[in-house]
Parts: structure tokens; C-alpha cells; sequence
């Protein structure tokens, strides 16, 4: 069980770790516009929008 | 269309402190940001087009579109592009762009929501590791442990515990000592209280196992309880958010940018926040007035609706005033800014739909009264209770008070009432009814007599055309001939009254070819066909006048005559004083103090002929009248179902409007009201002691009106409404907003502020119940802290999620094509 003496401090560090990983996306508008992520599945990289057609789409009406 | 106004006069830009904002980069190139505002993203891939549209244009170099508050906001390269091609960029791609003015709000508001979201991360993560170290505690039996590693975790638990009550709990700590400060005890107190007792006993525990204060550590039941807490001030405040962000999306669209005189004559395109007072600038047709104003030059006519509700439009001569955000319908004119950004009306209505955004509901004012003695309660119970238990068990003393602290929810008072009212707020926004001021919905639940304005409300905006009277004198055409012949010269014509006989007109019309058409504010339009012959549309006087014959008038001192033609055929010799001039009975002898309606003179009609027959539209050739188009106010959508559908709620109806008795009357009647709650021809005054006489007889009253018209009307109704047909800036004494024009969701918005109230009963019966339980509970000793701080986040979660319930309590609109 001596592990546990360096995993704790580990444990520790870790989590600071992730506050600052979660302080940059934060920063960086990650969670501004939480609709807008959850479709963001459905876009076609090349296009960037949702589509599989490479012309230019019309706008949406 | 117009000169770049970033190269136009840099150094004014610089300057001024609005409009784009500038930075200077590593390789020396002018950075500017701007945020615009998008229309047309009907879906987030909308979205990640504009995006796409916009880096693709090299000077840009950092976009980030929000689908969700419809706004872009761009970073590029000042000397490479400038905004308006920025704009064009956008509007290529299919989609509507403009300079965002709510900006500075809406940077407010996003700061404010990361900063509420980084702490309630802090806290629920932090909280969850704590945890994790605290587990074997629980779990293990009584010496398991090597006492070091109990030790070891601890101090790793109050390691993570310092940020989560230095950085997320500061909140609590600073609301307490603000409410400290002047004497009274907030919501904040017993949390801080409580959380700073936890903090410190927990760290002696750490410190010295042996010591007072036991060797048990709640770090976890600390972190886990200002997590829950700071989760629910979240969602709160993305409530609060949403409704605020909706309030601003429904002001409209003010012109973005204005023709502005410099003084060498030449005219430049400016951003509006760029105006100042006595600005000189060209208003074309069909835009709309950037700031309020003088005319100097130029005589049109401007649809006011935005202030008075009705589309008529109403004429300006030079020396006039105007006001930002009305249309300009009849002819270019120059105008003189006198009032420009935040003096405007327009930004005077903005504020106080922002404020109302922000305002705490009467309800929660309420709350606030209880929460003194309540807070007092607890804070002398804890008290209480670790002064007996340290008598009884001197280590459990401490945890006692904290438990009693802890467990008291202050979530009925604070949170209970405002999430269920903003939950309804949101649901009813969607919907299409904005609430400007939330506690609204309790006036509106207890509405037994409601008022309705006719026009705008109840009628549509746009009269419909009712038949065609044609003239024994016309022989040569046919009435669908007639009707083709109005509708191609009234095409030229913004005017309501035109516009209806554009519709009315058979869609197969061939395009008439008109030379030389005018249009002649307060009286018509004319202009020469193929053969050479005059026509005129409109005022049947003026069409008579089209023959040549000028009119006779001869004004007095202090007549104020517009800008119609008098025909002098009709004209004898009496004296007319400080009367409404009829244009059947214009004199053409000394005119003291008249005033002319333009709006009556255009449609020929006096108010008494209209009331019987409707509005009325002449077509005439050569001087000559061939046919007469009578209109008819239309009855808007679902409006029958509506009142029958309030009259089922038990709600007493009555009509209460400025427009002829007869009109009312007539109405009523289709609308199966009694007759004598059909008040027609009623002055703001007579509206208001109407009002009051209902008020006084007992009865809660509401009001639905066209707004800034009625504004004292409105205000003293317990609650008023007012529909949103164009501009909703006028809306601006009204208690609710209804956007989608329906009147059907009266009905609706009774419903939820109902369930509202319903809702916010159960949530305080809850927090009463639970606090009545747990507080004995706890001081009994029977409620360790970390169950305390278990219940009271489950109790705060529960009153949200009942509060969140009311979103989904509308059922979604059957009418297709309203947006909600």
C-alpha cells in the first residue's frame, strides 16, 4: 500500500492538471455556443457545414 | 454603394471610442474586432458557413460565429478590408449581416457566464476528487488505515478543498458580507457561515485528530453542497441570459449605417454609433431614420408605427421632427441629427427592456421579507444546538451547528420563485410571447376583466380591399381593367392603402407602363400613360384636381395646413374656425387654426363618411374620377377563437378603442361582444377612467393595446399586453410583449402563468416541508454534514428541475409558418 503515498500527491497534481485544460477551453469559447457543438457531428470538414454536395449551398429556409 | 469609412477620416475613428476596436499586432497591422449581427442562420450549419465565408477572405483573421446568439465576431486586418466589405462578404453568402450594437451586453453577459461556469467546474471537479480521497474513509473499518495515509488524504483532500472555497465559493463569501454591511441578513450568510465553520473545523480535524474538533474531515460534503449550489446559480443565470438575449433580438434591426453630409457636400456611409448632434444626413426612400431629428430639406411622409402603432403614414415638412427607427415612404430628405445613440428613443426603450430583463420579480422581493426572520431562525438554532450539545458531546458540537447550517436550504427563498418565473419567461419567449417584466405573470393569472384596442390588436395592419365602386362616367373599362390600372400605379406607392390594392390585384396583371409618376404626401400618386393622359390615384378631391384647376385657399395666420390639394370646385365662401377640416366642406374663404388630416384627406374621406363605409380610394383620368376602391380593416387570424376561448376562462371582455363608435360597434358585433362593452371613440382619458372604474368596482384588470399610444392606460391596467406586429420598440409600457401576433396566446400565457404560480407554490411547500424535517433533524445529532449537504443539494435540484418543468408546459403552435 506505499504506492498510495506517491499516488495521492499524483491525484492531487492531476486535478490541477485538468482545471487547467478545462480553464482553456473555457477561455478559448468551447462552451459559448453549446448548440452549435452538438451538431457539430454532422459537418462535413471539407464543407463545413452539413452537406455532402461541393457547391456552394443556398441558405437554409 | 458608399466610400470605406475606415479610410474616409481615420483619425476621428480613432478617436472616438465606438465602433470597431483596434489593436495593433507583432507585424505592426491594424487590428480591428467587431461583433456583427446575423440574420438568416436558421440551423448551426448555417452557422459554419458564415464561417467559412469569412476566412476565406485573406484580411480576416479570426472569426467565431454563435448560432446561438446570431452573431459573428471577426478579427481582421484593418488595412486589407474594412467592415462594409465584411457585411457584403456575409450577405453573398446568402445570409443577413449588420453592426452589432448590443455588443457591450452581450460581452457582459458572456464574461459573466464563463466566469459562473469556471467556478461551478472548480467546485464539482475538485468536489469529485475529494470524494474519491474521502471514500476509504467510509468504507474502510476502524484501523484499516495506516494512520499516515488517513493523514495523507487528508491534507490531499484539503489541498483540492482551498481553491474550490478561495475561488467558487467567493461568491457566497462576498454576497454575505455585502448584506453584512447593511445590517440585513442575505441568502448568503448561512452558507458563508456554514461553509466557513466546515472549512475550519474540518482543517483542525486535519491538523490535530486528537484535537476539539475530532478527527472526522468533510471536505467532501463542503465541496460537494458549493458545487450543487454554484450549478444551480448557473443554470439560473442561463436562464436570466436567454431572456435577456431574446429581448434584444426582438428590438429590431435600427439601420446600421447613414448617409452622412460633410461639408464639402460630399456623403459618406458612417456606422450610426458615429453620429452626432446636428449631423447632416440623406435619408433615401425606404430606409429608415437613424436617430431622432429635424427635416431640413425635403417633403415625404414616414411610417410611424414603430411610435403610434397605426401604418398610416404620416407627412413631414421641413422644420419637423422625426424619430429614429420610422420609415421613410415618400421622397429623399435631409435631416439633422439632434439626438443620436443612447438619447434616442429607440436606445431609451432598449434600456428599459434591459432593465426589466434584470429586475427582481415582486415575488422574490417577497422572499426577500421572510428571508430576514427565517435566516435569523437558523443562524439561532445552530447556535443553540452546539451550545447543547457541547454540554452533551463536545466533539460533535461543532458538526451539530455545521449540519443545522448546512441543511437549511435557502434555495425556496432565492431559488425557487426566480427559476420557476424565468423557466415561464423562457417557455413563453419561444412561444412568441416576451415578457418585459417577469412578475407580470401574476397580475396575469389573476386577470378577470380584460380591455382590447381595436386596431393592430384585433384588426390587422393592412386594410383589405372590400369592393369597387365603378362610375357611370367610365365605360370604357371593366373593373378587373380598373383594378389593374390602380394596382400598377399604386405599385409606386409604399402607402398601406396601395400596397392592399397591389394584392387585390389579379396576379396574370400585365406591367403597365407609367412616365413620370410622383407621389404627393397626403394626397396620391399620378402619373402619364402610354397616351399621354394624367392619371391619379388616391384623395378624391386631388383626382378631381387633376384637370389643372388650382386651388383657392387662402390660409389665415395660424393654419396648419398639410400638404393636399384643395380642390376649389368644392369650395364656397363661409368662415371655418378652429374646426377639423372635412375636405367636402373646405371654404375657400379665411381658414383660422384648421387642421387637416392627412391620412383622411388621402382617402377623401371624413371620419363620420369612413366609419359607414370604409376607407376609400379614388382612380381618376384627366381630371375625371372613373372608380372609387372601398377597404376594409380585416379581422386578424384566430381572433375568434381566441376571445371564445377567453371568455371560456371566465375572462370579461370589452372593446375599448379610438376609432368611429360605429366601426367599434360593427365589430363588436362580429365578435359577439355586448354591446355596451364596446366603447368606440374613446380618448386616452376616457380609456383610463374606464380602467379605473373597473379597478375600482374590484376587479383585476388587463389591457391590450398598440403601447407607447396608450402608455398611461397601460401602466395603470394590473397588467398590460401589447401586439407585435413591425415595430416592437413601441411596445415599450407594455408588461408583455405577444411577437407572434396571435391572439390566441393570451390564452396560452394564462395558462403558463397559472401552471407558474402553481409551480412556485409546490417548490415552497417543498423547501418548507424539508426545512421543517431536517432542522430538528440535525440538531438531534441524527444528520451527519455530509447527509446535510446531500439534502440540501437534492432539495435545491428538485425545486430547479420542478421550476424547469414549465418549459416544455406549452404545447408548440398548430398555425405553420409563425415563427415561435
Amino acid at each position: 500500500m506505499d504506492i498510495l503515498y506517491l499516488l495521492i500527491p499524483l491525484s492531487v497534481f492531476a486535478m490541477f492538471g485538468v482545471l487547467g485544460i478545462f480553464a482553456w477551453a473555457l477561455h478559448a469559447g468551447q462552451f459559448d455556443d453549446l448548440e452549435r457543438e452538438g451538431a457539430r457531428a454532422l459537418f462535413d470538414p471539407e464543407q463545413g457545414s452539413i452537406g455532402t454536395s461541393t457547391e456552394k449551398l443556398p441558405p437554409c429556409h | 454603394m458608399s466610400p470605406s469609412f475606415v479610410a474616409a477620416r481615420p483619425a476621428e475613428v480613432l478617436e472616438a471610442d465606438r465602433g470597431p476596436r483596434w489593436a495593433a499586432d507583432a507585424h505592426d497591422a491594424r487590428l480591428a474586432s467587431a461583433t456583427l449581427r446575423l440574420s438568416g442562420l436558421h440551423c448551426a450549419g448555417c452557422a459554419a458557413s458564415v464561417e467559412a465565408a469569412l476566412r476565406s477572405d485573406a484580411a480576416v483573421r479570426d472569426v467565431s460565429v454563435s448560432h446561438a446568439s446570431q452573431s459573428a465576431r471577426v478579427r481582421f486586418d484593418s488595412q486589407r478590408t474594412n467592415l462594409n466589405a465584411l457585411l457584403q462578404v456575409v450577405r453573398s453568402a446568402g445570409y443577413g449581416a449588420a453592426l452589432d450594437e448590443a455588443d457591450a451586453a452581450r460581452e457582459l453577459r458572456r464574461s459573466e457566464s464563463r466566469l459562473a461556469l469556471w467556478r461551478a467546474f472548480v467546485a464539482a471537479f475538485c468536489g469529485m476528487q475529494v470524494m474519491m480521497l474521502a471514500l476509504p474513509g467510509y468504507v474502510a473499518e476502524a484501523g484499516d488505515i495506516a494512520p499516515d495515509l488517513t493523514r495523507l488524504l487528508d491534507w490531499g483532500a484539503w489541498l483540492l478543498t482551498v481553491p474550490v472555497l478561495l475561488f467558487s465559493a467567493a461568491p457566497f463569501f462576498s454576497g454575505a458580507w455585502r448584506s453584512l454591511q447593511v445590517r440585513r441578513i442575505g441568502m448568503d450568510v448561512p452558507v458563508a457561515l456554514g461553509i466557513s465553520v466546515a472549512f475550519i473545523a474540518s482543517s483542525g480535524a486535519a491538523l490535530n485528530p486528537a484535537g476539539p474538533f475530532g478527527h472526522e474531515v468533510y471536505f467532501d460534503s463542503l465541496t460537494m453542497f458549493i458545487s450543487f449550489l454554484l450549478i444551480g446559480r448557473w443554470i439560473e443565470m442561463r436562464m436570466r441570459h436567454w431572456a435577456a438575449e431574446a429581448l434584444e433580438a426582438a428590438t429590431g434591426v435600427m439601420p446600421q449605417t447613414a448617409l452622412r453630409l460633410g461639408a464639402d457636400g460630399l456623403s459618406e456611409a458612417v456606422p450610426i454609433d458615429q453620429l452626432r448632434v446636428s449631423d447632416i444626413l440623406r435619408i433615401a426612400v425606404g430606409e429608415a431614420f437613424p436617430a431622432d431629428g429635424v427635416v431640413i430639406e425635403g417633403r415625404s411622409h414616414v411610417d410611424e408605427s414603430l411610435l403610434s402603432g397605426e401604418s398610416k403614414p404620416v407627412p413631414k415638412l421641413p422644420g419637423m421632427s422625426v424619430i429614429g427607427g420610422s420609415i421613410n415612404l415618400g421622397a429623399p430628405v435631409m435631416m439633422r441629427v439632434e439626438r443620436c445613440g443612447a438619447d434616442t428613443r429607440y436606445e431609451a426603450i432598449v434600456g428599459l427592456m434591459r432593465d426589466a430583463a434584470t429586475q427582481r420579480p415582486a415575488s422574490a422581493r417577497w422572499a426577500d421579507r421572510w428571508a430576514g426572520p427565517f435566516l435569523w431562525t437558523v443562524l439561532l438554532l445552530a447556535g443553540l444546538g452546539a451550545l447543547v450539545w457541547s454540554f452533551i458531546d463536545p466533539q460533535r458540537a461543532v458538526w451539530v451547528a455545521v449540519s443545522v447550517l448546512v441543511v437549511t436550504c435557502p434555495c425556496a427563498l432565492s431559488l425557487a420563485t426566480p427559476s420557476a418565473l424565468l423557466a415561464a419567461a423562457q417557455a413563453l419567449a419561444r412561444r412568441g410571447v416576451l415578457l418585459r417584466r417577469i412578475d407580470a405573470l401574476e397580475p396575469l393569472a389573476a386577470m378577470q376583466r380584460l380591455f382590447l384596442d381595436k386596431t393592430g390588436t384585433l384588426t390587422t395592419q393592412r386594410p383589405r380591399l372590400a369592393r369597387i365602386e365603378r362610375l357611370p362616367v367610365c365605360a370604357d373599362l371593366t373593373e378587373p381593367e380598373l383594378l389593374r390600372l390602380a394596382a400598377s400605379l399604386g405599385a409606386w406607392s409604399h402607402h398601406p392603402l396601395s400596397m392592399a390594392l397591389c394584392e387585390a390585384a389579379p396576379p396574370d396583371r400585365r406591367a403597365q407602363a407609367w412616365r413620370d409618376v410622383r407621389e404627393q404626401a397626403g394626397a396620391g400618386v399620378e402619373a402619364i400613360d402610354v397616351l399621354g393622359q394624367r392619371w391619379r390615384l388616391g384623395n378624391a378631391r386631388w383626382v378631381l384636381g387633376a384637370a389643372g384647376v388650382v386651388a383657392l385657399l387662402r390660409v389665415g395666420d395660424s393654419a396648419d395646413v398639410d400638404s393636399a390639394n384643395v380642390d376649389s370646385a368644392n369650395v364656397d365662401s363661409a368662415n371655418v374656425d378652429s374646426a377639423n377640416v372635412d375636405s367636402a366642406n373646405v371654404d375657400s374663404a379665411d381658414v383660422d387654426s384648421a387642421d387637416v388630416d392627412s391620412a383622411d384627406v388621402f382617402s377623401g374621406e371624413s371620419p363620420r363618411a369612413s366609419a359607414a363605409q370604409g376607407v376609400r380610394v379614388s382612380l381618376g383620368r384627366e381630371g375625371a374620377v372613373l372608380a372609387h376602391f372601398i377597404f376594409d380593416e380585416t379581422l386578424a387570424d384566430g381572433v375568434a377563437q381566441a376571445l371564445a376561448a377567453l371568455r371560456a376562462d371566465g375572462i370579461a371582455l370589452t372593446l375599448l378603442s379610438g376609432d368611429a363608435p360605429a366601426r367599434v360597434q360593427r365589430l363588436a358585433r362580429r365578435l359577439e361582444i355586448d354591446a355596451t362593452q364596446a366603447i368606440g371613440g374613446a380618448t386616452p382619458e376616457r380609456k383610463l377612467l374606464e380602467i379605473e372604474a373597473a379597478q375600482a368596482r374590484g376587479e383585476s384588470v388587463g389591457m391590450i393595446g398598440d403601447g407607447v399610444n396608450d402608455a398611461p392606460v397601460l401602466a395603470r391596467a394590473d397588467v398590460s399586453l401589447a401586439m407585435g406586429e413591425g415595430a416592437l420598440l413601441a411596445r415599450a409600457s407594455a408588461d408583455a410583449v405577444i411577437v407572434s401576433n396571435r391572439l390566441a396566446d393570451v390564452v396560452q400565457a394564462r395558462a403558463m402563468a397559472k401552471r407558474t404560480l402553481r409551480v412556485i407554490a409546490q417548490n415552497i411547500a417543498w423547501a418548507a416541508t424539508y426545512n421543517a424535517v431536517c432542522v430538528p433533524l440535525a440538531l438531534f445529532g441524527l444528520l451527519p454534514p455530509w447527509a446535510a449537504g446531500l439534502g440540501m443539494a437534492a432539495s435545491s435540484l428538485l425545486v430547479v428541475g420542478n421550476s424547469l418543468r414549465l418549459q416544455h408546459a406549452l404545447p408548440s403552435p398548430r398555425t405553420s409558418g409563425t415563427s415561435a
